[in-house]
């Protein structure tokens, strides 16, 4: 038996140009019969034109989330943004690439998707453009952004615990500072 | 010179266990704008989560909060089920609502027992602990602790619920329910909460649709989501309760949105006890492959949303989560709006925010 699968045509149409490569969209269905939707633009300027349509179409951001495919410490190759329209979600996937992670901001449509992307700036080293407000959301200012993401090997780490090293170049950085 | 003038709260605060700090713009005693800075308890749980396998990973998310507890494990067992495509007994799909339900009764009585303690009406905040006490009894009795349950697991539940213990459920929540009704008509109609709670930390309906809030506040502005309802999960298509949503768009249509709610849990756990089929509680994992799949469920604070990718081997590529206060913080840049000072920790209290799950 097929399952029908719910869905807005309006939202689903609206993307379907976003997506010409193969494979770029699939449907499924849990167990309780609730339906995600799952789009990959094919660049991420597309995220724009996507975000209007599922605006227009009075859909709710739910959730965004930053990933790679290959080590922990490594650039964020994807972003996944998760909408939800009367009890259906949306899954729009962007590739991002390669050093230079950007993607354009759509807190202007929706205005709560400022704390994620500025999560993502901070914890992730994702260069969001155009966002009405790029301060910092958990991170003070001295820190670089992305560093959380980056792997110390446990020698390093040691170091700061058991010699005084790490002490010493902070202290002359400090100097360094006008 | 410049009539306002910056004033710091926080981040240690006398309202709330937790650490966040409000940059407050007062003019005299009126707050003309809110800057929040947190990150004081980002602990990284989520580059931990891949860093453990998919069991252990239960443990871990039930810690992400301490009173939505069951609610994290709750969908991130919901999440890898929908990523293997396992689907939970019957049975488990019930013990899963009751642990869901006696946590939100719970839950909400916290937040309404601490706006008591707010205002400065010691008494009332007492005695909705004392009421409180008894689900927290039904808790360590039915799982053996009083916060994180450890009722979840991945295929379904860990603990099964006998029949003496659903019988014991029942009569507790017949011996509760009086004692909430008191403490609704208290709330609903004692002069000293309704001074400071009427027509405070307003919440227009609009602005709620535009930072896309959730739970009750959402609801306590008018706007009807209920994940329970909207996508229906686990036993709750089969069970008959009402989506409670309140207009007053302030403190007080909110706290009458959670009172209003234990009733409708109350109704739930009752009916859990009465119709959970016999049989087994938990179904076998199936082979891990490489995946992603998404789960949400409607936690005491509203919608919490999980993501996670698989990778073939037994710890997942990325899990992410977002809680329900990650939502509502903004709110309370609309919500203190030139509201007085002395309010700020009320209203702060009125979204139930929760820091450490907000930074995981």
């Amino acid at each position: 038996m097929q399952d029908i699968i719910p869905g807005d045509a309006r939202i689903i149409e609206g993307i379907t140009p976003c997506c010409t490569e193969s494979d770029a969209i699939h449907h499924s269905i849990d167990t309780y019969g609730n339906a995600f939707h799952w789009f990959r633009l094919d660049t991420p300027r597309l995220l724009t034109q996507a975000a209007a349509v599922l605006h227009t179409a009075g859909a709710r951001l739910a959730m965004v989330t930053a990933y790679n495919r290959r080590q922990l410490s490594e650039p964020m190759q994807e972003i996944c943004y998760h909408f939800e329209a009367k009890g259906t979600v949306y899954n729009l996937t962007v590739t991002l690439n390669g050093q230079w992670p950007t993607v354009p901001s759509i807190t202007p449509l929706f205005a709560n998707a400022d704390w994620h992307e500025r999560e993502m700036m901070e914890l992730y080293g994702i260069q969001v453009t155009d966002h009405p407000n790029p301060r910092r959301l958990f991170l003070d200012e001295e820190l670089d952004a992305g560093i959380l993401n980056e792997a110390v090997p446990l020698s390093i780490m040691m170091n700061g615990a058991c010699t005084t090293d790490l002490w010493e170049r902070i202290l002359k950085d400090k100097e360094k500072r006008p | 010179m410049s009539s306002t003038f910056t004033m710091p709260l926080g981040p240690v605060h006398v309202a709330l266990e937790e650490p966040v700090y409000f940059n407050l713009t007062v003019e005299g005693e009126t707050v003309r704008r809110v800057d929040l800075t947190s990150g004081h308890v980002h602990r990284g749980m989520e580059a931990m989560a891949t860093q453990r396998n998919l069991i252990m990973n239960t443990t871990l998310t039930e810690r992400v909060c301490s009173l939505c507890s069951n609610s994290h494990s709750f969908t991130y067992c919901m999440s890898v089920e929908n990523v293997l495509g396992i689907v939970i007994p019957e049975r488990a799909r019930y013990l899963r609502v009751l642990a869901e339900e006696i946590k939100r009764v719970a839950s909400h009585l916290f937040n309404t027992a601490i706006q008591a303690h707010i205002i400065g009406f010691k008494s009332l905040f007492m005695h909705v602990m004392e009421v409180r006490e008894m689900m927290q009894d039904v808790k360590e009795t039915v799982y053996g602790n009083r916060m994180n349950l450890a009722s979840n697991c991945i295929g379904g539940v860990k603990c099964d619920v006998d029949r003496k213990l659903l019988g014991y459920i029942r009569d507790m929540v017949a011996k509760m329910e009086p004692a909430v009704d008191e403490i609704r008509e208290i709330y609903a109609a004692n002069s000293m909460v309704l001074a400071r709670t009427k027509g405070m930390g307003l919440l227009p309906r609009a602005d709620a649709l535009r930072l896309g809030v959730v739970g009750p506040v959402a609801r306590g502005s008018g706007i009807h989501i209920d994940v329970r309802k909207d996508s229906p999960y686990a036993a709750y298509p089969e069970l008959e309760f009402e989506s409670i949503v309140a207009d007053g768009c302030d403190i007080h249509a909110r706290t009458m949105v959670r009172l209003n709610e234990i009733f409708e849990s109350f109704k739930l756990i009752r009916q859990c006890c009465d119709r959970v089929p016999d049989g087994p509680v938990t179904a076998p994992m199936r082979q891990i492959r490489t995946a992603e799949a998404c789960a949400r469920t409607e936690a005491p604070r509203g919608e919490v949303f999980y993501y996670i990718r698989t990778n073939g081997t037994d710890m997942p590529a990325r899990l992410k989560w977002r809680v329900p206060s990650y939502m509502n913080w903004e709110a309370l840049g609309v919500m203190m709006r030139d509201c007085k000072v002395a309010d700020v920790a009320l209203i702060t209290n009125s979204i139930d925010p929760c820091v450490s799950c907000t930074e995981r």
